[in-house]
Parts: C-alpha cells; structure tokens; sequence
C-alpha cells in the first residue's frame, strides 16, 4: 500500500470534479434547491386551521377563559369552537377540528392552589403539515396563557394577602402541558422531523454513486484504467484512491446540507456531528464501490443512467422515506431491510432528532458496514473485468 | 519459479540488463479468450537496448501479447520474465512506459495535469518532476499547449502527449502499442528518431505497428499472424531469407509458409 499514490489518484479526482461546473453545481447546489422546494411543497402554513377547545368550568373559571379567549391568535389563523370533552375525538375524527386543547374542569382552582394542572393537546394529525403548524400554535399559545397566568397569579397574592411573588417570565409555567396526543399518525410524518435528515444520506448515496460508476466508465473507455493498472499501483490502491477522493466531496455536501437544514429551514438538531459523519462515510464508500462495480456492466454513460431507477427509485421508496417502514405492505418491508439507506435514514434520524449516540445506533451502523464491506469485495471482484 | 534464468536474481533491487542482455523472455506463451487462441505458444527473446517491432495485421495478437507483457492480463500459460523477474510484478511495472493503443489521457485535465498524474503514480516529485514534465512535453512539440484542456487537442496532439506520459518516468522498457497511428510523417519520422535515442539511452522499445515501411527502423522483428509468432530476426535478416525486397511480400511469405 502506497499513499503517495492513493493521494495522487485522489487529488486527480478531486481536480476533474473541481474542473467541471456542471458537476459541482449537481453537488452543492442541487440538493438545496431540491431540498427548498420540498420544504415549500410539505410545509403549507397559509391557511386558517381549527382549535377546538374543552374550557375549565369550575367555580372562578371566567378570569381564565377571558385570558384564553384573548390569548388565542386572529381568525386570520386560527378559528376556535368551544365543545365538552366528551366531544374531543368526535370534533377531530369529523374533521371539524384539527386540534383540541383539553383543560381539566377544575383547571383554575388547581392553578391558584399551586397544584400544577394538566392541560392535554390532542391533534388530529393525518395532515403532517397542519398537525405540525398546530403543534406550534398551540404550543405558543399555552405557553402564553401559562405567562399570563403567572402574572394574574403574582397580582392576585399582591392585592390579596400583601404578599409578592414575581411574574414568571420563561421559567416554569403553572400549569404542564402534556405532549401532544396524535389521533393519526405521529410527530414522524413532519417535514421538519423526519425528512430533512434523511436528504443527507440520500444526497451523498445517489451523487456519490453517479459520480464514481461516470468516472470508471470513463477511466476504463478512454483507456487509462489500463495505463494505470499497467503502473505499481495495485487494484487495492485504485479503490482506496477512488474512495477517498469522493468522500471528501461526500462529507462536505453533507455538512453543506446540514448547514442549510439547521439555519435555513430550521430544522430542529439535536446531534452529533461526528456521528453524522460516520453514518455519511460508512453509506458512500458503500456507494462509491457499488458505482464502481456497477459500471463493469455498462458500455457507456446512458447505460449507467439505467442502473439509476433500480439503485435509487427502489430505496427512495422502500427505505422509510416518506412512509415508515412498518406502514409498508408485507410483502415489501423484507425488501426495505436489505437497503442500506434503510438503515442510514434510520441512523440519521436517531442521531439528529433524539440525539442519538454510538451506541444508540450500533445496529444501523453495523448494517451500513455490512453493507459497506460487501461493496468493496464486488468491487473488487470486478475490477479483473474492467481492465480485461 | 519454473524456468532457470541466467544472471543472478536479487530479491531486493532489480537487476537492469544492460545493452544485448536479455530484457524479456517470453516462454510458450498461451491466451485463449473462450475459445479464441489470441496468443498461441509464443517465444521471444528481446535484448536490453534494441527496439523490437511487433507486426502483424489487427487482430493477431499484438495488444493481447502487449497487455501480458505489461501484466495487465495473466497468461492462460506459458511465462513471461522482465528484468529476471516473473511477471506480472509491481516492482517491474515501476520501471515499465506503457503507451496504449487508444491515447488514455483524461480530457478534462490539461497537459500539465495529465503528466503530472502519471509522475505521481511512478514516484515522481518535486523539481524532477517539473524538469521532466518540460523536457517530455517540447520533446513532442506541446511545449506551449502545457496549460490547456487535453480535451480540445486533436488526435495526433492527444497520441503525442500519450507518448510523452508513457516516457515521463524513465523506464527501462516503453511498451508502445501503434504509437503512430494518426500521427502525420513529419512527426511520424521525429518519433522514430527519438526511439533511436533512447536506445542509445539504454531504454528497451517494444513497438507494435501494422506499418510494414516503419518495421526497417526497428533493430529486430516478430511477424506475427492469428496469435502466432511466425517470424523473428532482424529486418535486413527477413528479407534475405525470404527472397523478398520490401517488408509487405517478406510477410505473405511468412504467411503463406504457416498455412503449408
């Protein structure tokens, strides 16, 4: 093993891809204009949603529905109907409201004894977009209300008993608000919690591989594969060559994705940044030598095109993308655990929205290595055909 | 090791052979694609120094003898040596110039870029590198194309600076396979003339050429038809034995004694 060569191959890499426009566009520009129209397409927050709302009824409840009625946003975003608990999941199922926030009844006397209430929100959730533009209104609005509430609580004991306790400003609210219910589906359908992620992996996969089998198939076409092989540099150079000049490229799309994901569309992230990275590493080696053992089999340019929906359109559908995986048919969720983006979006999602670590995603990453492993060996069983 | 090689074998540092000793011996030497026999029990022996042309028609073997000799295939048997050593071996390939048939340069790098790639790979750094690259690139006359896109060259630009990649690193032996094709006379001769120094030089030329009027510049010849190598000696040697007086008859005649 020399590495004076295996830079050298990976600096002439690294130098066509920085010589051709077109590629670094497809690179760094793409997936964040792909990435801004998706987020446009899934996020809809223009229109007017429904609350329905179970009012405290107990004795002194009127201070606090006053509160409420005039905490709760315009009807330029929001219309509020007023029912009984009783009628929550009827409202929400008749799509009458799209979410309902639910007050104990005996909600104000529990607030002024200190007691610490539960107030229950219940979405109605088979719109992702709604449920998610629900989810933070209702939340800004409790949190509101619990401000307010504090306030009222602070004057009260002023004028009441003389004694003064200061209004709480972001601290701890008096009352909790439980997480929300989902009536369909769950937090995992938003754009913001569950696809944005996974566009790293997907990103690096599919560039990755197109880039790598375009520029084998190239090397072996216009013959220098055969110069190259004819030199010391062993096969084992060639691939580690290879590898290292696209996953620098890799890496760098997907800190540029991650960027844009954290400040751009303000996803919320929780991870480790390393740990991104490996999850990253471990998918395009893997894809890098799945490009190069899927260009033994093409002729030229448009026959690699052809590998692209069996390579890509399967696992944009299969490996829990869109849809989770256990909402799948039978039939296709064996399918979804041979893709190794199965396990990358898995990892990715465990890592940057629940903070995952190491540990939390050994099983993914031991799948993506698997994964990995089994590339390199037919990559490298093909390698013989591809000089020959 | 099966075949007893005279000179003394080092394990660690190869033993260049000097002018007229043997540089490659080639043992009954046998490719068969599936069914097709592209090289068939073929023997040669090619001395340090000389430059050795390989003619024959497409198709007879030529490439296929080439690319075992550079060990980028593997014999289906029969062996080779380079330098007293069996091949393929990366120490070898080290000190092998290999020029391909098609000019196998990459288009979206510059001259410079190209040679410098090839230089990297054969350990060739720093201001050598830079003196080298200079020397090769106004030796075939691209001099002043240095920092321009391989790309937009035409074909006899790209096989020159082919050539000149395949030499940048010194080697010992310059397997060249038509390194004329497209390249008009005038350059054609240059060539010619620079394979004639580094003979001088102490370099090897392996050359394949189905021009029979460039065969006389080579110092020795191998005739070869259908994966059968079915002549070799000096051109001067050829035609006298034939009874022939230019190259063309030498080899129907050649060829017509294998069909008897």
């Amino acid at each position: 093993m020399n590495f004076a060569r295996i830079a050298a191959l990976a600096s002439r890499i690294i130098r066509q891809v920085f010589r051709d426009r077109r590629t670094l566009v497809l690179i760094f520009i793409v997936p964040v204009v792909i990435m801004t129209l998706l987020y446009l397409v899934l996020t809809n927050t223009s229109s007017v949603h429904t609350l329905a709302i179970v009012s405290p009824s107990g004795t002194g409840s009127d201070r606090i529905n006053t509160l409420i009625t005039n905490l709760l946003p315009g009807k330029d975003k929001v219309n509020v109907t007023y029912i009984n608990a009783n009628q929550v999941n009827d409202t929400l199922t008749k799509g009458n409201a799209d979410a309902a926030i639910i007050f104990p009844p005996d909600f104000t006397q529990q607030v002024f004894a200190g007691q610490n209430p539960s107030v229950q929100i219940v979405l109605e959730g088979s719109d992702p977009n709604v449920a998610n533009a629900v989810r933070d209104l209702t939340g800004a609005f409790t949190h509101q209300l619990g401000v307010a509430i504090s306030a009222l609580k602070a004057q009260q004991a002023q004028t009441g008993q003389g004694q003064a306790l200061p209004p709480v400003l972001g601290g701890s609210l008096p009352f909790t608000v439980s997480d929300p219910q989902y009536l369909h589906g769950g937090p995992q359908y938003t754009f913001n919690d569950s696809i944005a992620p996974v566009f790293i992996g997907i990103f690096s996969f599919f560039f990755v591989f197109l880039l790598t089998s375009i520029a084998f198939l190239r090397e072996r076409s216009q013959g220098t594969i055969e110069r190259v092989m004819a030199s010391p540099m062993t096969r084992s150079e060639l691939v580690i060559g290879y590898i290292f000049g696209f996953l620098l490229f890799a890496l760098v799309q997907s800190l540029m994705i991650l960027l844009f994901v954290i400040f751009a569309l303000r996803v919320h992230y929780s991870g480790n940044l390393s740990l991104v990275f490996l999850v990253t590493a471990l998918l395009t080696i893997g894809s890098i030598n799945l490009g190069i053992f899927l260009s033994a089999f093409a002729q030229n340019e448009f026959q690699i095109v052809q590998f692209i929906p069996l390579v890509f359109g399967i696992q944009i559908f299969l490996s829990g993308v869109f849809w989770p995986i256990d909402q799948l048919p039978a039939i296709l969720r064996p399918i979804s655990y041979i893709l190794p983006l199965t396990y990358a979006n898995d990892a990715l999602r465990a890592v940057m929205l629940k903070g995952a670590d190491l540990a939390g995603i050994a099983w993914e990453l031991a799948a993506l290595l698997i994964f990995m492993v089994l590339m390199i060996v037919l990559s490298a069983l093909t390698m013989r055909r591809q000089i020959a | 090791m099966t075949e007893a090689i005279p000179g003394t074998r080092k394990r660690q540092e190869l033993q260049k052979p000097t002018n007229g000793e043997p540089m490659v011996v080639v043992n009954q030497l046998v490719k068969q694609f599936g069914k097709l026999q592209a090289v068939n029990n073929l023997s040669l022996n090619i001395h340090a120094g000389e430059t050795f042309g390989l003619i024959g028609p497409n198709g007879s073997g030529k490439t296929t003898l080439i690319r075992m000799l550079v060990g980028l295939i593997l014999p289906t048997s029969g062996t080779i040596h380079i330098m007293n050593e069996r091949i393929p071996s990366q120490k070898v390939a080290a000190h092998i110039g290999y020029m391909t048939q098609l000019s196998a340069l990459y288009l979206d790098l510059t001259a410079r870029e190209n040679m410098q790639f090839f230089c990297n790979v054969y350990g060739l750094r720093g201001k050598e590198q830079k003196q080298r690259i200079m020397e090769m690139l106004e030796r075939v006359d691209l001099a002043d194309r240095i920092d321009d896109v391989v790309g937009h060259f035409s074909g006899g630009m790209r096989q020159r600076l082919s050539l000149a990649c395949a030499l940048v690193h010194h080697p010992s032996l310059a397997l060249l396979d038509e390194p004329t094709v497209g390249v008009d006379p005038e350059l054609r001769r240059e060539f010619w003339d620079y394979f004639a120094q580094l003979n001088k030089e102490g370099v090897t030329i392996i050359v394949s050429t189905h021009q029979l009027d460039e065969a006389t510049r080579c110092a020795r010849l191998g005739l070869m038809r259908n994966g059968i190598l079915i002549a070799q000696d000096s051109p001067q040697e050829l035609l006298r034995q034939s009874g022939q007086d230019n190259m063309e008859e030498a080899y129907l005649y050649y060829a017509s004694l294998q069909e008897v």
